[in-house]
């Protein structure tokens, strides 16, 4: 029983892995770009959350939505907060590291140096937290405490329950949009091809900004999940996630959005399970291990394709 | 019989010139496209066809001179802006979107447009069969043939007003030259203007009213189909003899 129970855990501590490891695939599949700024954008969100709802921002912003919010309602304003901020960040990122290197230095350090740039914004965002709230980790005052259902003998908290079929929904919802709408189809044409998403009308300027504004909503929302399940935040939260939410898109398949959900969950679930088995301290050993041996046996990852950002969606 | 003022004209290049880099692709070119006519543009390799063709649609900026289509000067518009506008061009190489199906290319061919009936794809399934079968398959099944196919379908759901094709007839079978070229003498009495890139120098002279022959970015003879099949230059060069 107590296995089970942690494979429920596994699963539900899944969820926030496989939105994040979305946002990598998304940038990967679409614009052949590592963002190395999606941690960032997880851990700005959740700090975000974690100062509406524990007096991060001080006592003037407290009273000033104390007044006008009725009580139990803050963590909307968190929410609201911390979904702004992540898309805005992401936008930055847009506009200071793929737009900008693309189109001064071309196609040969293309790649290259919106990677490194991603990574200086990532540094960037992280001392800025440091610099407001220090390295401590803060302890978040949760709007829905500690409730949980009891399920034949399981125990599944409501707060991971819903991290978990919330980030299945917004996943599907993506997939979706990628599918079914005007505005997907030119995002799949962008990533096949984008001189012939050119040549079609599609402008692709304006249209990459789509893929930011996406990134930054799901790492918020992943970075909002969190805080409330874990109820601690600080400014390193997001290189935890991140680097194992990478090794989940790996082992998914560079690039495929059910790759990443399901790579997503087998490293929740892993995590979960070797913290049961081995204990917390060697609990990457596993992650990586599993990884590295399959791309040992499949080198695209499980559901990978041909090359990278050429047509996954 | 240059074409003159006295028609309605669609597209008006005056002196263009096209520059990538040290590369000087089209020198001070003009040509004229009057309304629902089928103009061709031949040449050798390199001589600058397919840059005419990208700098019209705006995929490669003029680097002087001027591009008018419909009377609205488009020489400093954006790709979609000229999609927009009625301009479509079916490139070399079809650049099918071969991760999407064959309904979702189509479907793209009609990104330009504000309102689109999904029902309008019915007439591109009507005109070309091989498509209707294959609709819900993913574009990289198709033949060469098929493609093409795709690649026009796609373009005439743009409505466009000037449709250009770059070589079409590349890599097809004798037989499938024969019916694109149908195709596009079809399209024509329908109403829609074609300017033409071909090296199958023939079959474009024999569909079209008016032709320009290029030579390193420059255009060094014109006229109507009869007077460049009898001009000895040209049959020299490119006609074969």
């Amino acid at each position: 029983m107590l296995l089970m129970q942690q494979i429920v855990n596994g699963i539900m501590l899944g969820g926030v892995y496989v939105m994040v490891a979305v946002a990598f695939t998304l940038t990967i599949g679409m614009l052949n770009f590592l963002n190395f700024t999606i941690p960032a954008l997880f851990m700005v969100a959740a700090m975000v959350f974690w100062a509406t709802m524990s007096g991060g921002f001080g006592e003037g912003f407290d009273s000033l939505f104390g007044s006008v919010l009725p009580v139990g309602m803050q963590w909307v304003v968190g929410v609201l907060l911390a979904l702004i901020a992540a898309t805005l960040c992401s936008l930055l990122i847009e506009r200071f590291t793929y737009r900008y290197m693309k189109t001064r230095y071309g196609d040969a350090t293309e790649h290259a140096i919106p990677l490194v740039s991603s990574l200086g914004f990532l540094i960037i965002f992280e001392h800025i937290v440091i610099m407001i709230w220090g390295t401590d980790p803060m302890s978040l005052n949760s709007p829905f405490g500690a409730a949980t259902w009891r399920v034949g003998g399981l125990l599944i908290g409501v707060p991971q329950l819903i991290s978990l079929v919330l980030s299945i929904a917004i996943v599907a919802a993506l997939h979706l949009l990628l599918k079914r709408t005007k505005t997907g189809r030119a995002l799949r044409s962008i990533a096949e091809n984008p001189d012939t998403a050119l040549l079609l009308g599609v402008d692709v300027q304006r249209i990459v900004p789509v893929v930011y504004v996406v990134t930054g909503l799901l790492c918020a929302i992943a970075g909002i999940l969190f805080a409330i399940n874990y109820r601690t935040v600080g400014p390193y939260i997001g290189e935890q996630v991140a680097t194992i939410a990478i090794a989940g898109m790996v082992l998914g398949g560079l690039g495929n959005i059910w790759g990443a959900i399901v790579g997503g969950l087998i490293v929740g679930l892993l995590e979960a399970l070797a913290t049961y088995w081995f204990g917390a301290d060697i609990v990457k050993v596993p992650i990586w291990g599993l990884l590295l041996l399959v791309l040992v046996i499949k080198p695209t990852g499980l559901f990978g394709q041909s090359a990278i950002g050429k047509g996954k969606f | 019989m240059k074409p003159t003022s006295v028609l309605t004209m669609l597209l008006e290049v005056t002196d263009l010139d096209v520059r990538y880099g040290r590369n000087h692709a089209v020198k001070s070119l003009s040509l004229s496209l009057p309304l629902n006519a089928i103009v061709t543009v031949l040449g050798a390799n390199g001589a600058g066809k397919s840059s005419l063709l990208k700098a019209i649609m705006g995929i490669v900026p003029a680097t002087s001179g001027s591009i008018r289509f419909d009377g609205q000067d488009i020489t400093g518009s954006t790709v979609p802006q000229r999609t927009r506008g009625g301009l479509v061009l079916v490139p070399e190489g079809r650049q099918i979107l071969t991760s999407l199906t064959v309904h979702e290319n189509l479907l793209m061919g009609a990104y330009p447009r504000k309102h689109f009936d999904h029902r309008e794809t019915d007439a591109i399934y009507d005109r070309f069969a091989n498509l209707a079968q294959r609709r819900d398959m993913q574009a990289s099944v198709l033949s060469g043939g098929e493609q093409q196919m795709l690649a026009i379908g796609r373009a005439l759901l743009a409505k466009p007003r000037l449709m250009m094709l770059d070589e079409p007839s590349l890599g097809l079978s004798p037989l499938l030259v024969n019916q694109l070229f149908t195709l596009l003498g079809d399209l024509n009495h329908e109403g829609l203007t074609l300017l033409l890139v071909e090296q199958n120098t023939h079959m474009a002279l024999k569909v079209a009213q008016y032709g320009y022959v290029l030579e390193l970015g420059k255009v060094s003879l014109e006229g109507t189909p009869d007077q460049l099949q009898d001009d000895d230059q040209l049959q020299a060069a490119y006609l074969g003899g």
